[in-house]
């Protein structure tokens, strides 16, 4: 049996790290989940501050992480859609993670980031979140059920020494959010 | 000893080697092409060089074939590198018929290599055949003995340096009775190859350099020594005349004597020779033209181009909006008047490369109209009917991206038509039809616009039953007052046609929504027209280009937005009293005839904050079709590239994407065709 | 980590010279030169532990850049393959006679370069 071993990479205190080391960081890790997922199935997340709880993103769906950027907003679409960006000549959609998980939502700061990721299609929006902490490195048996019910999106947890972070399935919030 | 390695890539060398050896084929021919012309002309004698030339392609062109496994192409490579030995070492005379043979064998490469690295089985045959007659002609040819090295005062260690061909070479210019001469020199590291090759062609206009010996050079680490055993129709101190160059010596080797020590005026003819002649037999050099005008591009190639042309035409805009803002301050006046300037050239160049990019994207519709025309023969063939499809138009060229997104919606038309618009047989006689359905693709070009028509001559579409089903499903209520030709546009309506049963009755098939919205986001209109028992016309129109757009900044309720300037007719300011309703609509009385009007504000649900000469109409045409867009304020106009918004949420009604400007983020580009056809059709509002 | 400069004129040859090479035990950088010419260059600018040299080439031929690299106090220690296609023997002798290590004849067998090229760097090192 394998101990969950977060590998914080003395990352934890860096919270103001550019946005190139994380692609550097994310990729990696996504290229080595995907290949060693079978022999160790091993498994990476972002974790993400949201409303003063972390919380994980899969690793291999984040494309990039970026500060906030100039937002143009969208008329006649839901609050949670904050609006869209452009990054290196795409447009994207930015959506309030805080909201599309029912949490409070507060004010923007100097922490607040846009997770990039791709969906199964390969299309690309992005995600407004509090803060990003850090790449946490665990395996399988790490993953739980979530203790709270009927919470749609989270429905795992992750154990990371003595604390317990959700699993934000984001398939489930992006198919669930789709009506302007 | 076997040291462990792991496996290596072979096909990118794969790919290089065709490339590579198409060059050196092509120098092959050049060269051979040079030396006929010489030995036509001359007396029989032929630049070495250029025969050593041809020999090292022949024999690069072995070891390329060789390693990349392409046997047949290396067998003939090998062979045709031992005639060119065979020349060049004099055993084959320029005379033997051997010399034909080779420019068939070269034809023949060049044919194995259009096919690429696999031979045929007649492609083997070929080779050998070509081979067997090559070996005729050779023993037909006396082969020259090969001569006694002449015993020379050459620094051993350069004569240890003279691969055979050069020893030869050394030789043969003894034979013929050429000055010997060591021409020794210094230069520096940096700028060697310039002062060799000014050295070398000095020597060579009036005969040959052997071989070049670099030695270390008295400061080893920043000067090499040279020196070049030359072969010249002059004494050498003549040739130290010649060549005046600092440093250099020239000490005799062997004097020359004997019948071929021409005169001055004849060692020009090394510059004469210049010139390439066209190759000599066209019937043998066919196979050796390239094989056509036009070369293949990676349509990827083609879109980062025409992004960056894009991003180009952006930067170029803040360029203008810089040399603006600096014109307009005192100080930097003269600067930003000097940087307008500029830019205007910028401008020019800018838009020729747009222009350029655009028409190599440009591709005629007729690709498409060939698989429309396959996919009706499968039907035919499935459903059992019998179809004459025609095309007209085929010419008429659209961006290719516009054509590949157009392909899914016609041949969904296509389909709709043959499965749903052309009755059986029987039907069709009973209504005094020709058995066979006719169906016409026509396309043409209007303006700014091409227009793609799919006429049929079947059923029809009865609107009075569109009407019935649009009720029945909810999509318009019973009182709404509706034309003709608006109910039969609620069949591109996406609740309309997710009922199949639907498409029996009402002649048009599954999946309009879908061609609709296809067509809707490359920025086009679809229309359908259609008379009961007589035939249906769908038209499609769509904008030449996606690409680059001008677009028009307005501002709404504080938030800016952008609309192609290519469907603004004019721009007017418009005060409230003049706005007119009639029937809950609002108008404007425009030279006589009434516009319809749409704010922007009310449609996207933001507070309009005129400013105080009140709004501005923004009059928009989409073929015959008029409206104005009432806004807050013009902001002014802007070079767009329209990109398409990435994301879960499905696109809002109006919004065609969106385009960078600057460091301001996105703004929202409208999409003019959904704003017409909402305001001019009376369609309900939302 | 070993340095090697591919001598060749042929893009193509030298690109299946750099990946049998590049696979090499320990870390490897090649430098690349498409004639003799460039190879005087990029000779006095970095210390290489191997030449690999094509002899057919334009301007100085391969032989003449062996006869360099060994008649100079700098680089006479370099090992020195010669890849070239057959044909002549007496190019062969010379070659090897000029202070070549070796001589492999092309089409080569990259698991023969890999070995001699191996053979060639293990000696050097354990000779300097």
């Amino acid at each position: 049996m394998s101990e969950a071993t977060p590998s914080t990479n003395g990352l934890a205190a860096d919270h103001e790290r550019e946005p190139e080391n994380w692609e550097a960081l994310a990729r990696r890790a996504a290229r080595r989940s995907g290949e060693e997922a079978d022999q160790q199935e091993l498994v990476e997340f972002l974790t993400c501050d949201l409303a003063g709880a972390p919380y994980a993103l899969p690793v291999d769906r984040v494309r990039e992480i970026v500060r906030m950027r100039p937002l143009t907003s969208v008329p006649r679409t839901p609050d949670w859609l904050l609006g869209v960006i452009t990054l290196r000549g795409e447009v994207v959609q930015v959506l309030d993670l805080r909201m599309c998980l029912g949490l409070p939502v507060s004010d923007l700061g100097r922490r607040t980031r846009i997770v990039v990721l791709h969906a199964e299609d390969g299309e690309v929006s992005g995600l407004l979140v509090d803060g990003v902490r850090s790449v946490l490195r665990t395996d399988e048996s790490a993953i739980c059920a979530s203790s709270l019910t009927d919470v749609g999106a989270v429905s795992e947890m992750c154990r990371n020494g003595d604390e317990f972070v959700s699993i934000v399935d984001l398939d489930h919030v992006l198919e669930s959010h789709t009506d302007a | 000893m076997a040291a462990r390695r792991k496996r290596s890539k072979q096909t990118k060398a794969q790919r290089e080697f065709v490339s590579e050896a198409e060059e050196i084929l092509d120098r092959l021919c050049t060269d051979l092409a040079e030396l006929q012309s010489q030995r036509e002309e001359g007396d029989g004698d032929v630049d070495p060089d250029v025969v050593n030339s041809a020999f090292r392609s022949a024999h690069s062109l072995k070891g390329l074939a060789g390693m990349v496994g392409h046997d047949a192409m290396a067998e003939l490579a090998h062979r045709l590198e031992d005639v060119l030995d065979g020349v060049r070492m004099s055993r084959v005379g320029l005379d033997s018929p051997a010399l034909p043979i080779v420019d068939q064998i070269i034809a023949l490469s060049t044919e194995l290599l259009a096919s690429g690295i696999e031979s045929s089985g007649s492609d083997v045959e070929r080779v050998a055949e070509v081979l067997a007659r090559l070996d005729v002609a050779l023993t037909d040819s006396p082969v020259d003995e090969s001569k006694p090295e002449p015993e020379l005062d050459i620094d051993p260690s350069m004569l240890a340096a003279l691969t055979e061909y050069e020893e030869h070479r050394l030789g043969e210019n003894v034979r013929k009775g050429r000055h010997l001469s060591l021409v020794e020199t210094n230069f520096e590291l940096a700028s060697f190859e310039e002062g060799l090759s000014e050295l070398s062609t000095a020597i060579r206009e009036v005969g040959e350099v052997v071989s070049t010996l670099p030695s270390p050079g008295a400061a080893p680490e920043s000067q090499l020594r040279f020196s070049l055993l030359a072969a010249t129709t002059v004494a050498a101190d003549q040739l130290l005349e010649r060549l005046d160059f600092p440093d250099t010596t020239v000490r005799i080797v062997l004097e020359g004597s004997g019948p071929d020590v021409v005169s001055e005026q004849e060692a020009g003819r090394a510059e004469v020779s210049e010139s390439v002649p066209l190759a000599p037999e066209a019937s043998d050099f066919e196979s050796l033209k390239s094989v056509s005008d036009s070369v293949r591009v990676d349509i990827r190639k083609l879109d980062e181009l025409m992004t960056l042309v894009g991003e180009l035409v952006i930067v170029r805009g803040s360029v203008a909006a810089i040399a603006n803002r600096l014109t307009h301050d005192g100080a930097t006046q003269r600067i930003g008047a000097e940087l307008a300037k500029v830019h205007k050239q910028l401008d020019r160049k800018l838009k020729e490369l747009q222009t350029g990019v655009l028409e190599v994207r440009m591709v005629p519709l007729r690709q498409v109209f060939q698989k429309l025309s396959r996919v009706a023969r499968r039907l035919e063939r499935d459903l059992g009917k019998r179809v004459e499809l025609d095309f007209v138009g085929g010419d008429t060229e659209l961006d290719k991206l516009i054509v590949e997104e157009l392909v899914d919606p016609l041949v969904h038309l296509i389909r709709n038509a043959i499965d749903h618009a052309i009755e059986p047989a029987d039907e069709r006689h009973a209504a005094g039809k020709p058995e066979v359905g006719a169906i016409s693709v026509v396309a043409s070009q209007r303006g700014n616009h091409v227009v793609i028509e799919i006429r049929d001559d079947g059923r029809g579409i009865d609107a009075s039953v569109v009407r019935q089903h649009a009720e029945a499903s909810g999509l318009i209520a019973a009182e709404t007052v509706l034309s003709d030709k608006e109910v039969l546009s609620l069949v591109f309506e996406p609740g309309f046609s997710t009922r199949s049963e639907v498409s029996e009755t009402s002649g048009r098939g599954v999946g309009m929504d879908v061609v609709r919205s296809n067509v809707t986001r490359l920025g086009g209109m679809v229309d359908l027209d259609s008379r009961v028992g007589r035939g249906t016309v769908t038209t499609l129109t769509l904008p030449i280009t996606l690409a680059i757009v001008q677009a028009l900044l307005v501002e709404t309720g504080g938030q800016r937005f952008a609309i192609p300037l290519n469907s603004v007719l004019e721009t007017l300011l418009v005060d409230e009293a003049s706005i007119q309703r009639s029937e809950g609509r609002e108008l404007l009385n425009l030279r006589g005839e009434p516009l319809p009007l749409r704010r922007l504000s009310d449609e996207f649900g933001l507070e309009s904050v005129p400013s105080e000469g009140g709004l501005c109409a923004v009059v928009l045409g989409l073929g015959e079709l008029r409206m104005g867009l009432l806004v807050d304020a013009l902001i002014g106009q802007q070079d767009a590239v329209i990109k398409p918004i990435q994301g879960p949420v499905r696109q809002v009604r109006g919004i065609a994407g969106a385009t960078e400007i600057g460091d301001e983020g996105a703004v929202l580009v409208l999409d003019v065709s959904s704003f017409v056809e909402d305001t001019v059709r009376r369609k309900d509002a939302a | 980590m070993h340095r090697i400069l591919i001598v060749e004129d042929s893009e193509t040859m030298r690109s299946m010279l750099v990946a049998t090479l590049e696979e090499l035990e320990g870390p490897i950088k090649s430098d690349q030169a498409a004639s003799g010419f460039e190879a005087l260059r990029l000779l006095p600018r970095e210390r290489y532990d191997l030449i690999v040299t094509d002899i057919n080439m334009p301007d100085i031929n391969g032989l003449e850049l062996v006869s360099f690299v060994k008649r100079n106090e700098q680089y006479a220690t370099v090992p020195v393959i010669i890849v070239s296609t057959e044909g002549s023997e007496r190019d062969r002798d010379k070659g090897l006679e000029l202070g070549a290590d070796a001589y492999l004849v092309k089409p080569f067998d990259p698991d023969e370069l890999y070995d001699v090229a191996t053979s060639l760097l293990a000696r050097s090192r354990q000779g300097a």
